[in-house]
């Protein structure tokens, strides 16, 4: 039977939110093409023991502090079957740090069909590395679509098909609720030898500027920052993506220490919302949107009409969803 | 005792430029250029239509940086255009390679793949890079985090770095 194998984050002793908004599209996915949904997370082994060899051996579930609310969250999520890797070392979400075991996974399983969470830490990392370890065709920020076969698409017209011969490698943008799971579901522990790739250390976090945000900034202009309606909305969409709230010296007052940046602050971050006059230099891989403009093909998307209005509705669409 | 870094000489570096002109702004793509040009000895590498690779090769001699163009019409996924970087990387015998990940959105997941193929460290999200002897000292954008890491031996990096702003190529 055909495997869909999703890689799930951990947030402290809770599944990632995006991981498990890909554990919800794999369960769409496996329901409709009559395959085993498989969760797989990575803990690290504390225990003295180590595998002694070179293969993945099962080991007791007493070795895995906490399991029991995981399992539980997985289960409702709608998971068949849990997998938890336990590698020696220290876990990150870097391919050097855990590369070995989920790649164990992944030999074990043998998925027709891989998922992360687009916002997941894992998923920059993982995502197109087990693509290519497998190679399998990798769609970003894809959608499970409904109909008689439910199929990925993503933006770029990439796609996954019950159909499809080869394997596939998909970044989870977002998806419809699945049926909450019974708490009835197997888990499996394995021990994976070895730990990470020596070639790389890790030496330390620090909190970033501004300008090096990776994941989203909502930009406010100063043509807007006067209103108050607009900037609570804003520093709600703000809260709701997970963004910082930046702006240039004309909306100093409604921003955070930190949060000023000029038309020449050169920035990456995966997402900019854009709202009134805001101008920033942003990457090429940037996407961006655009609220109270017309559509161009300098941006992604965009919101015409009331500023204030476009805005307000976006914040409710998302606090619905 | 205080580590040194090694005595070994710096890695060979190639800079891999992507398959089209970069969208919005150049100065990721100087940037890129400039991070290499950091290493000493480098080359850019480029792949697709002319106008591209002339661009490519213009920015990189300003650089002072070499450069290697691969005429083609070829429409790749990542696979594809990593097969292709991981050839001109081995013809180079570089063994650090470095992304620019930011001019384009369909870079990044070439990073991983080149890796793969090469068999080396991947790190993606880089925004501050300092070689150091055979080892390489990085910091990488995690969220509203910087990651420090050091990675000694073969490598490839997508790095974020944006150059000086270009007034002639208005963003």
């Amino acid at each position: 039977m055909a495997a869909v194998l999703v890689h799930i984050d951990l947030d402290g002793d809770r599944p990632n939110a995006s991981s498990m908004v890909a554990l919800a599209a794999g369960r769409h996915l496996a329901s409709s093409w009559g395959a085993t949904l498989y969760a797989a997370l990575i803990t690290q082994n504390t225990s003295e023991k180590k595998s002694a060899d070179s293969t993945a051996q099962i080991v007791s579930t007493a070795k895995v502090p906490g399991i029991e609310a995981i399992e539980a969250a997985l289960a409702r999520g709608g998971a068949d079957k849990i997998v938890v890797a336990m590698t020696d070392g220290p876990v990150a979400p870097l391919w050097a740090a855990v590369g070995t075991a989920w790649q164990g996974v992944v030999d074990q399983l043998r998925p027709r069909l891989v998922l992360f969470g687009a916002e997941s830490p894992s998923a920059a990392d993982l995502g197109p590395r087990t693509g290519a370890r497998i190679g399998a065709r990798l769609l970003l920020r894809a959608k499970a679509l409904g109909g008689a076969d439910v199929e990925l698409r993503d933006r770029d017209g990439g796609y996954a098909r019950i159909t499809d011969s080869g394997a596939a490698v998909a970044l989870i943008g977002s998806a419809e609720a699945a049926p909450a799971g019974d708490d009835d579901v197997d888990l499996v522990v394995l021990a994976m030898p070895g730990g990470g790739d020596q070639r790389l250390e890790l030496a330390g976090m620090t909190a970033a500027e501004v300008s090096h945000t990776g994941s989203a900034v909502v930009v406010i202009g100063d043509d807007v920052a006067s209103d108050v309606k607009i900037v609570t909305d804003a520093k709600r969409l703000a809260a709701l993506l997970g963004a910082q709230l930046v702006g240039s010296a004309g909306a100093a007052r409604v921003l955070a220490q930190g949060a000023i940046v000029d038309r020449q602050t050169a920035m990456a971050p995966a997402l900019c919302v854009l709202i009134g006059n805001a101008q920033v230099d942003l990457a090429g891989s940037t996407s961006v949107i655009r609220i109270g403009a017309q559509p161009n093909k300098s941006v992604d998307g965009a919101l015409p009409g009331p500023i204030d209005k476009s805005l307000a509705d976006l914040v409710k669409r998302l606090e619905r969803s | 005792m205080t580590r040194r870094a090694s005595m070994h000489p710096p890695p060979d570096v190639a800079v891999w430029l992507g398959t089209a002109a970069p969208v919005r702004s150049i100065r990721w793509l100087d940037g890129a250029l400039a991070t290499a040009a950091k290493f000493g000895a480098a080359t850019a590498i480029a792949a697709g239509e002319n106008n591209w690779l002339d661009l490519a090769a213009d920015r990189a001699t300003r650089a002072g940086l070499a450069s290697a163009g691969i005429q083609t019409d070829l429409k790749l996924d990542y696979l594809g255009w990593a097969q292709i970087v991981a050839a001109a990387v081995r013809e180079l015998d570089a063994t650090t390679v470095l992304v620019d990940e930011a001019s384009r959105p369909e870079r990044f997941p070439e990073v991983a793949a080149i890796a793969e193929l090469l068999d080396a460290v991947q790190l993606t999200h880089v925004v501050a890079l300092a070689p150091d002897g055979a080892v390489v000292h990085a910091s990488r954008s995690v969220g509203r985090e910087l990651q420090t890491v050091r990675v000694r031996g073969p490598a490839v990096i997508g790095v974020r770095i944006a150059g000086p702003p270009v007034e002639e190529y208005p963003t």
